[in-house]
């Protein structure tokens, strides 16, 4: 597989889109299957690891079902162009988090609906490192991946053309550059690249999944600032606009609004033979499969594994070593924010604008193991409140600082928190959903490496500021994205899938999200996520995938 | 135009007279939230004065007009709109609500604004003796959820000078100290920063 020059290769998705409406078109004519229909694959969950999967399978062919739990976006009239207003674009049922460092989920990091959390992702696509890919052989700590840095590369390129990515040459990790130049910086980014530069720190624009020009038929953004509340224009890409389009071109048949509870298996042969799920009126249906993708992201993924219990699996999918669920992952996401005597203005223009990796790699002078990125941010008013009662200050100092709003930048840290055994996700004890199925729990708790970071990172950030004379700063400590929970590695013992993202023990299980990856870098996820749903993809396209348990995967596709 | 407490940094300035220019569900979204608040009908009628004390300390709203924080929050938990997450060991948001009520009750509301002050700034730091429920969680669900209304209503844009909604519109002027001409037009320039005098809550 070969990009030519810069346009997406087998993805017609911008083209298929309206130019006068921003509904998906594909919707009205959408295929649909029986749930007696024996489909090649169902999907569950619609985002950038289960959208990406559907669009590449169905072009090779496959009948594919997906089951999302969210709605299918309407743009025009389901999103709006305001802070509070973007609540249903969320997971906001309940979760019980816990551990010593909780970890809040919802609007941060929990996506729902078709698109996933890509649909209110800022847009940054920043690659993953060559070192992420072995950082327990090159820094003793996290995890090797079962695979290099080389095998996604040829998928990073075709993602990175497809979202399409706009930036200037990347000069860390893999050198490259981006399809689209960079974009214009606002008032906010301008000053911490200044900053940035006396610090001795080196800035990049970029890279962000946002059109710098016309796009088949996306248009160019106009920089309002609600990146983070769903892009109305079309301009930020997510799954929703950049592989559903083409998915459902190749017949495949998005079922949103349904909740899958179970992975059902046969119980000779370990294989499943597809999933139990409510629909949209609340029935309980099940629909057969030759093959089974999971791709709920790192806390779903989990809860459906451990949720999908039988005799042959007692501990659910996957569990055998009592792995599912284990190894989640957060990035610290420091965040310090600095007042100057103009207008800042960070609502303007998109919030991810900036970027630095001159820290993401080990240094042990700075006495911890692997590092962090530096990035822009641009908090709208309610965001921006909470950061500045983080710094302690409500009533009337508060409404003050909110005054001040238009004065102020804000950079964030990304840092690489290692994988732990305990940061965990498990079945909650006596707290179901509507459909009576036990809700996740997602403990947290940081190492000591882990702090070093945040705290590293924070002084590099105040260091910036001060270099631009920022008259006053302010700081949140928060955590971003997600990662891990249900890991492919080299052996059952320590992880729950193989190099192909198949559960271990099972035949035709796959787990094709975040929730895979053993290490997360101190990147935003998302484009590694759609890279890795793109090479097993092929490999499955391509039966190149293994079978070592009993049920085999049967000749022609992954089961049929 | 107006602002919560008649206070803001720009005068003059009403996003609300920008309401043509935004796209229809926004609109319908942002208006609402204006012009249609609807009565209370989660809290309990003792529970109501001691709540709005608190949302009134603290978010600093000691006289007319007041965005109607306390409707908007009933309003939420009415709808059993939750925010995806709830602290290990604590109820669910609207019972923390409940719960806080129950902790400060009604001398809170008799209580002079420097005992509440008091009272607030312990439970922020988790140092009230509760034991039905964690002051300190509660206090980061309550302020969520409070300052999250209080700052989607176009008064407070007003008051900081936050331009609101821009679609379809967007931006073109985006550098230092630029501004559309339907922006506010940037307070007067200050070398020195007015919180660092120690306002407090």
């Amino acid at each position: 597989m070969k990009v030519r020059g810069r346009d997406p290769v087998d993805n017609d998705s911008r083209w298929l889109l309206d130019q006068h409406s921003r509904a998906i078109p594909g919707l009205k004519s959408m295929r649909t299957y029986a749930d007696a229909d024996e489909v090649d694959l169902v999907i569950v969950g619609c985002g950038a690891g289960g959208g990406t999967l559907a669009q590449r399978l169905a072009r090779q062919g496959w009948r594919i079902v997906v089951l999302e739990a969210g709605p299918f976006w309407d743009p025009d009239t389901d999103w709006v162009s305001d802070e509070a207003g973007s609540h249903d674009l969320y997971w906001t049922e309940d979760r019980i988090i816990g551990g010593e460092d909780p970890v809040e989920l919802g609007k941060n990091n929990s996506g729902r609906g078709v698109g996933g959390s890509m649909v209110h992702y800022a847009g940054y696509a920043p690659r993953f490192h060559p070192s992420d890919f072995m950082t327990q052989t090159l820094d003793g700590v996290g995890a090797d991946w079962p695979y290099r840095y080389e095998e996604l590369k040829p998928h990073y390129e075709r993602v990175e053309a497809e979202l399409p990515v706009s930036g200037q040459d990347w000069p860390w990790g893999d050198p490259h550059s981006y399809p689209h130049s960079p974009h214009p910086l606002g008032g906010g980014a301008d000053r911490a690249w200044e900053g940035a530069l006396k610090a001795g720190v080196e800035m990049r624009v970029g890279p962000v999944a946002i059109t710098n020009g016309q796009f088949g038929h996306r248009p160019h953004c106009i920089y309002r600032g609600f990146c983070l509340q769903a892009c109305k224009v079309h301009a930020k890409g997510s799954p929703l606009i950049t592989h559903v389009p083409d998915a459902l071109a190749h017949g495949v048949e998005i079922r949103s609004l349904c909740m899958a509870v179970r992975v059902e298996v046969d119980e000779s042969t370990g294989a499943a033979t597809g999933v139990t799920f409510f629909d949209r009126d609340g029935r309980e249906r099940f629909q057969r499969a030759a093959a089974v993708a999971v791709a709920g992201y790192s806390i779903e993924t989990p809860r459906l594994l451990l949720h999908s219990t039988s005799a042959r699996f007692p501990n659910g999918l996957g569990n055998g070593f009592d792995q599912v669920g284990r190894y989640v992952m957060v990035q610290g996401a420091s965040q310090v924010a600095a007042r100057f005597p103009e207008t800042m203005d960070v609502f303007k223009a998109p919030p991810p604008e900036i970027s630095s990796e001159q820290f993401y790699e080990t240094d042990e002078s700075r006495g911890f193991r692997r590092g962090f990125s530096i990035q822009t941010v641009g908090p709208l008013p309610i965001d921006w409140a909470n950061h500045v009662l983080a710094d302690g200050h409500w009533g009337h100092a508060l409404r003050e600082y909110m005054r001040d709003y238009r004065h102020w930048s804000v950079l964030g840290t990304l840092c690489e928190l290692l994988p732990l055994p305990e940061n965990r996700v498990t079945l909650a004890d006596g707290v179901t959903d509507r459909h009576g199925m036990p809700v996740a729990r997602f403990d947290y708790t940081q190492c000591d490496n882990d702090r070093a970071n945040i705290a590293y990172g924070k002084e590099t950030l105040r260091r910036i500021w001060e270099a631009a004379d920022a008259q006053d700063t302010l700081t949140i400590d928060r955590y971003a994205h997600l990662i891990g929970g249900a890991r492919m590695g080299f052996n059952p013992e320590e992880s729950v899938c193989d190099s192909d993202h198949r559960v271990w023990d099972t035949p035709n299980v796959f787990v094709a999200d975040g929730a895979a990856m053993p290490t997360q870098g101190s990147a935003n996820p998302a484009l590694t996520i759609m890279a890795a749903a793109s090479r097993l993809a092929e490999r499955l396209a391509a039966k190149r995938v293994r079978s070592a348990a009993p049920g085999r995967i049967r000749p022609g596709r992954v089961a049929r | 135009m107006t602002t919560p407490q008649n206070r803001g940094r720009y005068p003059g300035f009403d996003v609300l007279e920008q309401a043509d220019h935004w796209d229809e569900a926004t609109r319908k979204v942002v208006l609402d939230r204006v012009h249609n608040v609807p009565p209370i009908r989660f809290f309990d009628a003792d529970e109501i004065p001691v709540l709005r004390t608190f949302c009134d300390t603290v978010l600093a709203q000691d006289c007319e007009p007041r965005v109607p924080v306390l409707e908007m929050i009933d309003a939420k938990l009415h709808a059993g709109q939750h925010d995806g997450f709830r602290y290990a060991g604590m109820p669910p948001d609207g019972e923390v609500f409940k719960l806080v009520a129950r902790g400060l009750g009604d001398e809170f509301v008799r209580a002079p604004r420097e005992q509440r002050v008091a009272t607030l700034t312990a439970m922020s730091k988790g140092e009230l003796d509760w034991d039905f429920l964690d002051p300190g969680k509660a206090w980061k669900v309550c302020m969520r959820i409070a300052l999250g209304v209080f700052y989607s209503h176009p008064w407070a844009w007003n008051e900081i000078g936050f331009p609101g909604p821009a679609y379809p519109r967007g931006y073109s002027r985006l550098g230092i100290g630029l501004s559309e001409t339907w922006e506010a037009d940037p307070a007067p320039q200050r070398d020195h920063d007015p919180v660092k005098e120690n306002i407090g809550p």
